[in-house]
């Protein structure tokens, strides 16, 4: 009985061979398809991931009090300098704050007078970047209170507005995301799904004449079902294998402009998914179609 | 073998099968004879299933057609062998998958399969065509080759409806002669025709006239075949 099944399943495969125009093109279309939903998970998926590192890169400037202990403060900063994911530290001794005041204000010799005896603080500014994998609840908040519980820190301060409008901006897309998919996935399920059932109906004389010499339901439907998977299988395959080009194509192009976008690949669940949903969507639609 | 009692099919208003019986024994051989229009076709169609009974009783080799539940019809299939007037083959496959599929849905393993389909072939005449794909046969051809399908099983009942339509007078009596040998072999051959030249090729056979959906008393005489 087993292999009868199976022999029936692979009968789905051969008889592919029987209307080759008929399949190539309702393979294209499923190809199709599956790259069009494909580029959307492409786009989506790449700018969550730019998203994720805009929401990384924090900077944060670090005022010491006025009268801090200097040999403190320095071995802070070599401290400091050592952290994970720092990108980027700079540090001004009271002087060198005051050297930097002048400079950027052009103030000439007026504050340099002021040498010696600086009213302002040892400062530093530290940029972080955390990659999106490491970005966990809370992070730059975490990092926020580590760096003001150091001894002898006044006040520190971070620009919250690049991390809440990178924030608010992936909540956003998180929140509309899914009835995009699922809208968009209708869309790809009934053109995949009508192409597919189309030409299965084409093998309407082969089923009803299967049906006049006594043959069983499930004989007619295994073959036809295998078809349909088959197709979808193919189409999702053939529909990464075209995006997956086409990702390698932006990619160079996008990474050399001044944008210097990075684009990656789907992620494998991604990728299996999509294959996985055009598979099941050839599969739907061949049952469908031999119902009817 | 096959009973039909007061058997009606109307298409909207119009009866295309009116009102009736008749009994054909095991080993029988009837022609099911009439003019174009007389409800040959229709009266086969309802007693292989592919139209439901739904007025009078209708009992085709020990299936109940009026109850019969949609599974049970590849049973009763498997049972009757069918011509059909339009061939009902597959034109994209060959002679013998078109002859084999008969076996190949009941299971029956490719040996028995092959040795069947090629005595049945061997005894139609197509023997040198197995491996042709039907849609470039003649018209002659694909109409042995939906003989043979229909033979192939040994069913127990043969319905054939015009078998000989599409066959010169020579292929038809050639073909006369298989359907008796098969009738002597013990099937019940119900065959639809309008061809009175084949009456003859089987002496003993009983013949219903239809006309207008019913049956007419008064059969045609069986012309002498030259």
């Amino acid at each position: 009985m087993i292999g009868r099944i199976l022999c029936l399943l692979g009968r789905g495969a051969t008889d592919m061979r029987r209307r080759p125009l008929a399949q190539i093109l309702t393979l294209a279309t499923v190809s199709l398809v599956a790259l069009l939903a494909g580029l959307f998970l492409l786009a989506l998926h790449n700018f969550q991931l730019e998203l994720l590192r805009n929401r990384g890169r924090v900077q944060f400037q670090i005022y010491w009090s006025q009268n801090a202990d200097m040999e403190l403060v320095k071995k802070q900063w070599t401290q400091l300098a050592r952290m994970d994911r720092l990108e980027r530290i700079a540090t001004f001794t009271p002087e060198q704050a005051l050297q930097d005041l002048s400079t950027t204000l052009d103030a000439g010799d007026g504050l340099l007078q002021l040498e010696g005896d600086s009213p302002l603080p040892p400062t530093a500014s530290l940029s972080f970047a955390v990659s999106p994998d490491q970005q966990d609840e809370g992070w730059a908040k975490r990092l926020l209170s580590e760096l003001k519980a150091l001894p002898q820190v006044a006040e520190v301060h971070f620009d919250p507005m690049q991390y809440s409008l990178a924030q608010n901006w992936l909540e956003a897309v998180q929140r509309v995301v899914w009835p995009i998919i699922a809208f968009f996935g209708l869309v790809a399920a009934m053109v995949v799904g009508n192409t597919v059932r189309l030409s299965l109906l084409t093998r309407g004389d082969e089923v009803e004449i299967l049906h006049l010499v006594g043959a069983r339901p499930w004989y007619i439907r295994l073959p036809l079902l295998s078809t349909g998977a088959i197709q979808g299988l193919l189409g999702g395959l053939i529909g990464l294998g075209l995006l997956k080009l086409v990702q390698l194509g932006v990619q160079d192009a996008l990474a050399g402009s001044p944008l210097a976008l990075r684009v990656e690949f789907l992620p494998l669940n991604q990728a299996a998914g999509l294959a996985c949903a055009a598979v099941l969507v050839g599969l739907a639609s061949s049952w469908v179609a031999v119902r009817s | 073998m096959v009973r039909v009692e007061r058997l009606s099919y109307n298409f909207g208003r119009n009866w295309a099968v009116k009102d009736v019986s008749f009994t054909v024994e095991k080993g029988e051989f009837v022609f099911l004879t009439g003019a174009s229009g007389a409800g040959k076709t229709t009266l086969l169609r309802l007693l292989y299933g592919a139209l439901p009974v739904t007025r009078g009783l209708a009992e085709v080799a020990g299936f109940t057609l009026n109850r019969l539940k949609k599974r049970s019809l590849p049973d009763l299939r498997r049972n009757v062998g069918v011509v059909f007037q339009d061939f009902k083959i597959l034109p994209r496959r060959t002679v013998f998958d078109n002859v084999a599929l008969a076996l190949e849905v009941r299971g029956i393993p490719r040996q028995v399969r092959e040795r069947r389909v090629r005595a049945i072939l061997r005894a139609l005449g197509l023997e040198n065509k197995s491996y042709s794909l039907c849609g470039h046969l003649s018209g002659g051809e694909q109409q042995r080759v939906a003989i043979a399908r229909s033979m192939v099983g040994q069913p127990s009942v043969i319905l054939a409806d015009e078998p000989t339509g599409n066959l010169d007078l020579d292929l038809s009596l050639h073909l006369m002669s298989v359907f008796k040998q098969f009738n002597d072999f013990g099937a019940t051959i119900l065959m639809a025709t309008h061809n009175r030249d084949i009456l003859a090729c089987v002496p003993e056979a009983r013949v219903i006239h239809l006309k207008d959906g019913g049956i007419d008393g008064a059969a045609p005489e069986p012309e002498a075949v030259s």
